[in-house]
């Protein structure tokens, strides 16, 4: 019998219209036994807004979001086995990686870290797959 | 416990879109093992003529994703079984054309994405990759 492939948390409407990065992607589907979580920026919580802040104040926010979103979907941060992070500067990786090391549990899961061009001025984006 | 997991290759039925193959590249269109199918990077090749479309970047697009629609096909697979994907730019400031015509492929129920910019072989302008579930 093949996998089953279900969208758990639905693309986000975020409020600032066109242009905004996630509404053309769900934020997590599960494919079989896996749930694959896309890039994500950092959201104001308060607001729903894009927040820009420093590469530590976005890994944080995106991080917690991660978090969130995991444990809404019955998974958690300590399920999760491949991070990939995206950074604007790879001269920021030390400041993410402080922030980093305090959500993960010991031992943390694979990772990947690259420096690229980011839409919209974002400074982190980060995307994961996890076991559901 | 359970059995190994098979793996096999993953080939378009137009040899045409076979990359790997016409420019001796050391990797294959895609591999399936288990119940995934893992596509590698693809860029926009006219299905007609092998030939790297290098035009507006929505047609770079297009090209693309109509390229991945028939690879995942050729393996008994669709585009609705698609659970991740990475759309990667040669240049940044095409995020909304991408986007634009990317929504043309996955009207609902999207799978999960990730965008970003860096450099690109061969002059493309896009290059996807995804992995999908099996048939």
């Amino acid at each position: 019998m093949p996998a089953t492939r279900s969208v758990i948390a639905p693309a986000a409407r975020a409020p600032g219209g066109p242009g905004t990065l996630d509404q053309s992607a769900s934020m997590i589907v599960r494919g079989g036994d896996f749930l694959f979580v896309s890039g994500l920026t950092a959201i104001d919580s308060t607001t729903g807004a894009q927040m820009r802040g420093t590469t530590a104040s976005e890994t944080r926010q995106v991080l917690t979001q991660l978090k969130q979103l995991l444990e809404a979907a019955g998974s958690s941060l300590d399920k999760v086995v491949k991070v990939n992070v995206l950074l604007h500067s790879m001269l920021e990786a030390p400041n993410m990686n402080e922030v980093y090391g305090k959500f993960f549990p010991d031992p943390p899961p694979a990772r990947t870290v690259c420096g690229a061009r980011l839409p919209d001025g974002v400074k982190v984006i980060i995307e994961c797959t996890a076991l559901a | 416990m359970t059995d190994k997991l098979a793996r096999s290759t993953i080939q378009p039925k137009n040899p045409v879109l076979n990359v790997s193959r016409s420019a001796n590249l050391p990797h294959v269109p895609g591999i399936r093992v288990g119940d995934y199918i893992f596509l590698s990077g693809m860029g926009p090749i006219d299905p007609q003529t092998g030939e790297r479309n290098h035009g507006p970047i929505a047609e770079q697009v297009r090209t693309t994703l109509a390229n991945m629609r028939h690879m995942l096909e050729s393996a008994g697979s669709s585009l609705e079984r698609v659970v991740r994907i990475h759309v990667v730019l040669a240049d940044i400031s095409g995020f909304a054309e991408m986007d634009r015509v990317y929504r043309e492929f996955f009207p609902a129920d999207p799978p999960a994405r990730t965008v970003w910019s860096m450099q690109l072989r061969f002059g493309n302008g896009c290059e996807i990759e995804c992995v999908a579930l099996a048939g």
